[in-house]
C-alpha cells in the first residue's frame, strides 16, 4: 500500500529556521508501524530525518509524537489503522515542549516538573527488617499508574499546560499519585499540601486528553480527581477549586440540580468579591436578556430531592 | 576552548547496572555522574518483562539451589565464586529495591509474591506485573533524583583515555544536542553501557543496544570474554523480534507445535516449558527445521490460564499481543520463534567489577570497571537463566558502585590533556569528510545483522562462522569508507548511528572469533559439527583482546569451580 | 421513538434558549420526548471530583429511573452526555461495582440493571431520526454559512466509554449534521479541544485566552458561527466572549449557536422562538447571512 507522510521538519541549523512540512511516499506493509515507516524514510530516502526511538515495543517512552494531531507513540501506531485507504498521515513533534530539531522535543521542563513532586518514597519511621507488609490490592493498583513510561504523550496535547506553563501538568501529578496512593509512603499529606497550591492538582481543566492520548492507560486525569478527592477529604486549605467542588456537591445534595450563580458566589468566596465584581457585565447582560437564573431561595430544588439527600446520606456511609 | 568535567567515579549507562552502581558510588562519598546516550528511562533494562530471582530463606528457600541451578543453566561455564555471591545477596538487594518503593506483586498476607522461571525448580521470581524491569528502572532513576546525581542526558562517548600509566583516567564524549565534545575526567570509569543485541536481525532488543560500552572498553585495552555465548530467547514474535516474557510459560503457557503436541515432553520432560532458554530454543528450533512448525513458528499457548490471570498478571504482553500481532491471547494462541535476546559474554570483570586482575592473572585496564550485559564475570556461563539478568545489574552494579567509590577515593585525579577533545573532535570530522558513495550506514548495518542471525544462530558450524567472519571484516572495510550525508551539528542521529555501527563491527567481529575458537556444543553455543560438551578441553572462557592495527589476541581463563563439578545436564 | 429527556441543570438555568430551541425542534423530527423531573445533576464530573461512587449512585439512579420507563434517555448537553456514559461504562464493566451500586438504590425500591442507553441528541439525529428525516425538515437551508463546531471534551474523550469503537460516526456527529443543514463546516484545530469552562474560577486568565485562542481561530479559518452541543461551552464561548476578547485584547464577536438553535434556524424557525435573542454575542450577523428578518 502507497502510504504518504506529512512530516513536520525543523533544522535549527538551517539559514531560516522556520518548520515547514515535507511528504515522503512508501510502500507499507499491513503490520507496518508509524515508527517502522519513519526508520524506512530516515535509511532510505532521507537520512536526516531525526527522532527518537528505541525499544520499539511501547516501553521506553522514546518516540512520543503526534500523529494526525494527537500524542501517541509511533511504535504503537499502525500505518494501516490510520490510511486504510490511502489518507496522508500527519507526524509532528509533541505539543509544549520546544522543538529541537524535526520530531525530537526538549523534555527538559518536562522532568523538572517531575523532580517538582518529589518522585521517590518518603516512607515514615525506620525501614522494616524485611519488606513493607502492603495488600495486594494496593500494590496492584499502583501498577496502574506505575506503568507510565514518562513518553510525554500526556503533556503534549494538556489544554491546561497551553494556557498555564507553570501547571505541574498530567505527568508530574500523575507520578504524585503513584507516593499519595502508596502505603509505604509517609507523605501523603505534605505531598497533597503542596499539590494545592497554584499550578497543582486544581489546575486541571478535566478535558480528558491525558486519558485518551496516554498510550498505557495510566488515567492521569482520573488519579488527578482522586488527588483532589484526598486533598479536601485530609482538609487541605480550601481554593477556589476545592470550594467550587464542595459547593457543588452540597447544592446537588440539597437541591437536587444546580443553582449556578450560588455556586459562583461560594466558589470565588467573600474574599474575593473583586473578581465576582468583573463578571457584573456578563450578570448584567444576562439580566437584559431575561436569562439570569433564579438564585437561593427563589431557586426551587427538583421534585424528590428527599430521594436524593438520601442517596447522598447513604453514599457518605460506605462501608 | 576545550569543556572538561571532573568526578571521582563516571558511570556509563543508565540502565539498571549504571544507576545502581552511581548509587552504589555516591553512598562512598566519592563524586559520581553518569554519562548516557539515552535519558535513564529510555534504557534497555525497561524490556526486562518477567522478574528477578532471589531465594529468600525466610520463605523456605535456599541460595545454593539457586545458586546450583545457575551454575547448571549456564552449562558449567559460569565461574561459580560469582555465581555464589549472586545466590547469597540476592534477598538484600530485593528488599533494598522494596525499601526504594518498588511496587513487587504481593501474596495474600501483604508480602512479596514470587512465580515460576525457567531452569529454576522454586518459584523463586519476584515481580512486578510483567514490566519488572521498568518498575525497576523508574525507582532506581527515582533514587538518582532524589540523590541529585548529574545525568549527562543524550552524550555519545567517543572513547576511553587513560594516562601515561595506563590507569583509567575518564572518557571523551560529545552531546548529541549540540555536537560539542567534552572530556570526562574521572578516576574511575564504569561501563554499564548494556548489550549489543542489535549486532543480530532480528533482535528483542531495543535499537540502541550497539554493543558501545563493550566496544570502548575493548578498544581502551579491556579483554572480551565468552562472547560466543549468545542467548536466543525461545518466545519472541517473528519479524521484528519482539519478546513476549518466559513469564507466560512460568505462569503456565504452553508451547504446541503444528500437530498440537507439547513438544518439549520429547526434550525435558521434568522441566517442560520451563527448561533453560538454550534448551527450549534448540527444541523449537528443530521442530521447526523438521517441519512441525507453523511459518517458522511453535505456538505458545495462555489459553488455559484465563482472562483474570492474564490480564493482571501478563498485561503487557496481552497489550503486545493484540498491538504487534493482532491476536488476543486469551482466546487464540500465538506463533513464536527462537530470538536473539542476550549477551552472556562481554567486558571481563573480577566479582567486584573491576576489569583488571589484582592478581595480575589477565591484563586489563586499571580504573576500569564494568557491570550488566556489557559485563561478563562470568556469571551466566553458556546460558542464563531468567529472571538472573535483573538480578545481576542489582547485585554487581551495586558492588562495582561501591569498589569504583572506595577505589577512587585512594588516587589523585590522573593527568590528561586535553588533546583527547581534539582527538575526539577529529573521529567525527573525518567520518564527515568521507567523500560520499552509494553505500549507507543502514544497509552495512542489515547485512551484518542478517550475517550474524544465519551463521552465529540457535545451530552454528565451522563454515557458516568462518563466513560470517570473512563478512564482517568485509564490511568493516565498508564501514571505513562510509559517508553520512547529515553535517548538522544538533541531534546529529545519522552521525550516532554511523558510530554505533562501528562498535557493533567490533562486537560482531569477536563474537565470531569466540564461536569459531571453541570447538565443542555448550549452552547457547551449539555447533552442528562439534556436538558434545568438551569439559576436558573447554571448561574455560575465552578471552578477546584488541590489538590497534592487528587482529585480535586469543587468550583462556579456567572456570572457577567452588563446589557444582560439571554433570549431565537434563531437564 | 421516545426518550426520556434529560435537560440538564444548565439548560434551565444560565442556558434557557437551549431547552427552548430543542422544545422547538423536536416535534419536527418525529421524537416524542418525556422529560425527567426528578432525576438529579449527573454530578457534571465535579462532584465526582470530590466522591466518584457518589456521582455514579446519582447516575444509576438515572439510569435506572428510565429503564423502570424503557426508555433510552437523551441529553442536550456534552458534559451531561459524557459524565453519564462513564458512569454506564463503569457499572456495565464491573459487576461487583453495579451490585455495590444496586444495594445503595435498592433501599429507594430501585435496581439498575445495566440496560438503559444515554445519547446526546446530536447522536439521536444521526443514529435513530436519520438523515433522510433531517433533509425533510430542512425548510430553509443554511447555504454559505460558514459554521465550525465545537463539541465540548465530554462529547469526545474518554472515547471507549462514549461508544466511539461501535460508533465510529459519533466523532464527526456534529459536522455531519451541519453539513446536512447545508452549512458549510469550518474544520479548525480546536474544535475538540476544552473551551476553558472548568478553569475559570482557578485560571481565568487561562479560561479566557482558551475562549478568545478558539472563537478567534474558528474566526480564522473563515467561520460566520460557531456551534455546540454543550451548553458548559457556550457559557464560556458566548458568555465570557466579550470578557476574552478584552483580555486578549481584540475583536471576536464570533456568534455561539446551540446546535438546536441551528437546526431550528434550518427548519424555518422564527429565530426568537429558538431564543436567538437571549445568546449574549449577537447573532445578529447570522440572521443576515441567511437573509432572515
Amino acid at each position: 500500500m502507497l502510504t504518504t507522510f506529512r512530516i513536520r521538519r525543523f533544522n535549527p541549523e538551517s539559514e531560516s529556521p522556520q518548520p515547514y512540512f515535507e511528504d515522503y511516499q512508501l510502500v507499507t506493509e499491513r503490520s507496518d508501524t508509524v515508527l517502522d515507516a519513519l526508520i524506512r524514510i530516515r535509511e532510505t530516502m532521507d537520512e536526516s530525518l531525526t527522532l527518537r526511538c528505541s525499544c520499539r515495543g511501547a516501553i521506553c517512552g522514546s518516540c512520543g509524537m503526534r500523529i494526525n494531531g494527537h500524542a501517541t507513540l509511533a511504535c504503537k501506531t499502525k500505518v494501516a489503522s490510520l490510511a486504510s485507504s490511502g489518507e496522508t498521515i500527519h507526524v509532528e513533534p509533541m505539543n509544549n515542549m520546544p522543538v529541537i530539531k524535526d520530531l525530537v522535543t526538549d523534555m527538559a521542563g518536562f522532568w523538572e516538573k517531575i523532580r517538582q513532586v518529589q518522585p521517590w518514597l518518603q516512607p515514615s519511621g525506620p525501614e522494616p527488617e524485611g519488606e513493607y507488609l502492603a495488600s495486594p490490592d494496593a500494590m496492584n493498583h499502583l501498577t496502574g499508574v506505575m506503568g507510565c513510561i514518562m513518553c510525554g504523550a500526556c503533556v503534549s496535547d494538556c489544554a491546561a499546560l497551553e494556557v498555564n506553563a507553570d501547571f505541574v501538568g498530567p505527568a508530574a501529578l500523575a507520578k504524585a499519585y503513584r507516593f499519595v496512593a502508596d502505603p509505604r509512603d509517609g507523605s501523603s499529606s505534605s505531598r497533597l499540601g503542596e499539590l494545592n497550591n497554584p499550578g497543582g492538582m486544581w489546575d486541571c481543566t478535566r478535558c480528558m486528553e491525558c486519558i485518551e492520548v496516554c498510550p498505557k492507560e495510566v488515567g492521569a486525569m482520573d488519579r488527578i480527581m482522586t488527588l483532589r478527592a484526598t486533598g479536601i477529604e485530609q482538609g487541605v486549605p480550601s481554593t477556589c477549586g476545592s470550594r467550587h467542588t464542595e459547593a457543588f456537591a452540597d447544592i446537588i445534595e440539597h437541591k437536587g440540580r444546580l443553582d449556578e450563580p450560588m455556586l459562583a458566589v461560594r466558589t470565588f468566596g467573600l474574599g474575593n468579591l473583586g473578581r465576582m465584581f468583573s463578571f457584573l457585565p456578563m450578570v448584567l447582560r444576562a439580566l437584559v436578556r431575561g436569562k439570569l437564573p433564579k438564585s437561593g431561595p427563589l431557586f426551587r430544588p427538583i421534585s424528590g430531592v428527599d430521594r436524593i439527600r438520601r442517596l447522598f446520606q447513604r453514599a457518605k456511609e460506605r462501608p | 576552548m576545550v569543556t572538561s568535567y571532573e568526578y571521582d567515579v563516571l558511570v556509563m549507562g543508565a540502565g539498571l547496572a549504571g544507576l545502581r552502581a552511581a548509587l552504589a558510588a555516591h553512598e562512598t562519598g566519592a563524586t559520581v555522574a553518569v554519562i548516557t546516550k539515552v535519558h535513564p528511562v529510555r534504557s534497555h533494562s525497561n524490556a526486562a518483562q518477567g522478574g528477578i530471582n532471589a531465594a529468600l530463606t525466610d520463605r523456605g528457600d535456599k541460595w545454593e539451589e539457586h545458586a546450583f541451578e545457575t551454575v547448571k543453566g549456564s552449562d558449567y561455564l559460569g565461574d561459580q565464586d560469582a555465581v555464589e555471591i549472586l545466590a547469597q545477596e540476592a534477598g538484600q538487594d530485593i528488599l533494598a529495591l522494596e525499601h526504594m518503593g518498588v511496587i513487587f506483586n504481593r501474596n495474600e498476607d501483604g508480602r512479596l509474591g514470587t512465580r515460576r522461571f525457567g531452569g529454576q525448580k522454586r518459584a523463586r521470581t519476584f515481580f512486578v506485573s510483567d514490566f519488572t524491569g521498568q518498575a525497576l528502572l523508574h525507582v532506581l532513576y527515582e533514587q538518582i533524583m532524589k540523590a541529585r546525581l548529574p545525568v549527562f542526558e543524550e552524550w555519545f562517548v567517543l572513547s576511553l583515555v587513560k594516562d601515561e600509566h595506563g590507569q583509567c583516567g575518564g572518557v571523551v564524549a560529545f552531546e548529541i544536542r549540540t555536537g560539542r565534545v567534552a572530556l570526562f575526567k574521572a578516576k574511575a570509569v564504569i561501563i554499564a553501557a548494556g548489550g549489543l543485541g542489535r549486532v543480530f536481525e532480528p533482535s528483542t532488543n531495543a535499537l540502541i543496544c550497539t554493543g558501545d560500552g563493550i566496544a570502548i572498553a575493548y578498544r581502551g585495552g579491556a579483554p572480551l570474554m565468552d562472547m560466543e555465548m549468545v542467548q536466543y530467547h525461545p518466545t519472541t514474535l517473528r519479524g521484528k523480534g519482539l519478546l513476549l516474557s518466559e513469564a507466560a510459560r512460568g505462569e503456565g503457557a504452553y508451547l504446541l507445535n503444528s500437530e498440537g503436541e507439547r513438544f518439549m515432553e520429547q526434550y525435558a520432560p521434568n522441566m517442560m516449558e520451563l527448561a533453560s532458554r538454550d534448551v527450549v530454543s534448540r527444541a523449537e528450533q528443530i521442530e521447526i527445521n523438521e517441519g512441525r512448525g507453523i511459518n517458522g513458528c511453535v505456538l505458545l499457548d495462555c489459553r488455559h490460564l484465563g482472562k483474570g490471570l492474564i490480564q493482571e498478571r501478563l498485561s503487557q504482553i496481552f497489550e503486545e499481543a493484540k498491538s504487534f500481532a493482532n491476536i488476543d491471547l486469551t482466546e487464540e494462541p500465538i506463533p513464536v520463534c527462537p530470538g536473539m535476546h542476550y549477551m552472556m559474554g562481554g567486558v571481563k570483570t573480577d566479582v567486584e567489577g573491576r576489569c583488571w586482575d589484582l592478581a595480575g592473572r589477565w591484563r586489563g585496564v586499571p580504573g576500569l570497571f564494568a557491570a550488566g550485559e556489557a559485563a561478563c564475570l562470568s556469571l551466566h556461563g553458556g546460558n542464563r537463566l531468567g529472571a538472573n539478568s535483573l538480578l545481576d545489574t542489582v547485585v554487581f552494579g551495586r558492588r562495582a558502585g561501591r569498589c569504583a567509590g572506595e577505589y577512587a577515593k585512594t588516587l589523585p585525579q590522573p593527568r590528561i590533556g586535553d588533546d583527547v577533545v581534539k582527538d575526539g573532535e577529529n573521529v567525527i570530522r573525518m567520518i564527515f569528510a568521507r567523500p560520499e558513495t552509494d553505500d549507507t550506514v543502514a544497509r552495512i548495518r542489515h547485512e551484518m545483522g542478517r550475517t550474524m542471525t544465519q551463521n552465529l544462530g540457535v545451530f552454528r558450524d565451522q563454515e557458516g562462522m568462518a563466513l560470517a567472519q570473512q563478512t564482517i571484516a568485509g564490511l568493516r572495510e565498508r564501514w571505513n569508507r562510509v559517508a553520512i550525508h547529515d553535517k548538522g551539528q544538533v541531534f546529529n542521529t545519522s552521525l550516532v548511528r554511523a558510530l554505533e555501527l562501528d562498535c557493533m563491527l567490533d562486537c560482531a567481529e569477536t563474537m565470531a572469533l569466540g564461536a569459531l575458537t571453541r570447538t565443542e556444543s555448550r549452552g547457547a553455543h551449539f555447533r552442528t559439527d562439534c556436538l558434545h560438551r568438551d569439559d576436558e578441553h573447554w571448561l574455560k572462557h575465552i578471552l578477546i583482546y584488541h590489538r590497534p592495527g592487528g587482529s585480535p589476541q586469543l587468550d583462556s581463563l579456567p572456570v572457577r569451580i567452588t563446589q557444582w563439578e560439571p554433570q549431565v545436564r537434563v531437564y | 421513538m421516545k426518550y426520556a429527556f434529560f435537560p440538564g441543570c444548565v439548560s434551565r438555568g444560565g442556558c434557557p434558549e437551549l431547552y427552548q430551541s430543542v422544545k422547538q425542534v423536536y416535534p419536527r423530527l418525529g421524537i416524542d420526548l418525556e422529560e425527567m423531573t426528578t432525576a438529579s445533576c449527573t454530578g457534571a464530573g465535579v462532584l465526582q471530583e470530590k466522591d466518584l461512587r457518589l456521582g455514579d449512585i446519582l447516575n444509576a439512579h438515572t439510569l435506572a429511573l428510565a429503564e423502570q420507563q424503557g426508555l433510552p434517555i437523551m441529553t442536550i448537553c456534552s458534559t451531561c452526555q459524557g459524565v453519564m456514559s462513564q458512569a454506564n461504562h463503569r457499572l456495565a464493566t464491573d459487576p461487583g461495582y453495579l451490585d455495590d451500586i444496586n444495594r445503595v438504590l435498592a433501599e429507594e425500591g430501585l435496581t439498575y440493571h445495566g440496560t438503559t442507553t444515554v445519547k446526546h441528541f446530536v447522536w439521536i439525529l444521526l443514529e435513530d431520526i436519520g438523515e433522510q428525516k433531517i433533509r425533510q425538515s430542512v425548510k430553509r437551508p443554511l447555504t454559505g454559512l460558514r459554521a465550525a463546531p465545537f463539541y465540548g471534551c465530554y462529547l469526545q474523550r474518554p472515547s471507549a466509554a462514549l461508544g466511539f469503537d461501535e460508533q465510529p460516526a459519533r466523532a464527526q456527529s456534529l459536522e455531519t449534521v451541519m453539513a446536512l443543514l447545508g452549512a458549510e463546516v469550518v474544520d479548525f484545530p480546536g474544535k475538540t479541544r476544552c473551551c476553558g469552562m472548568p478553569l475559570i474560577t482557578i485560571n481565568e486568565p487561562g479560561s479566557l485566552q482558551m475562549v478568545a485562542h478558539h472563537t478567534s481561530d474558528a474566526k480564522e479559518h473563515g467561520a460566520d458561527v460557531m456551534v455546540t452541543p454543550c451548553p458548559l461551552c457556550h457559557l464560556n464561548l458566548d458568555g465570557l466572549q466579550s470578557k476574552a476578547a478584552k483580555h486578549d485584547r481584540r475583536e471576536i464577536d464570533l456568534p455561539i449557536l446551540h446546535l438546536p438553535q441551528l437546526l431550528g434556524l434550518a427548519m424555518g424557525l422564527e429565530p426568537k422562538t429558538l431564543g436567538l435573542n437571549r445568546n449574549l454575542v449577537s447573532t445578529k450577523s447570522v440572521l443576515e447571512k441567511l437573509d432572515v428578518a
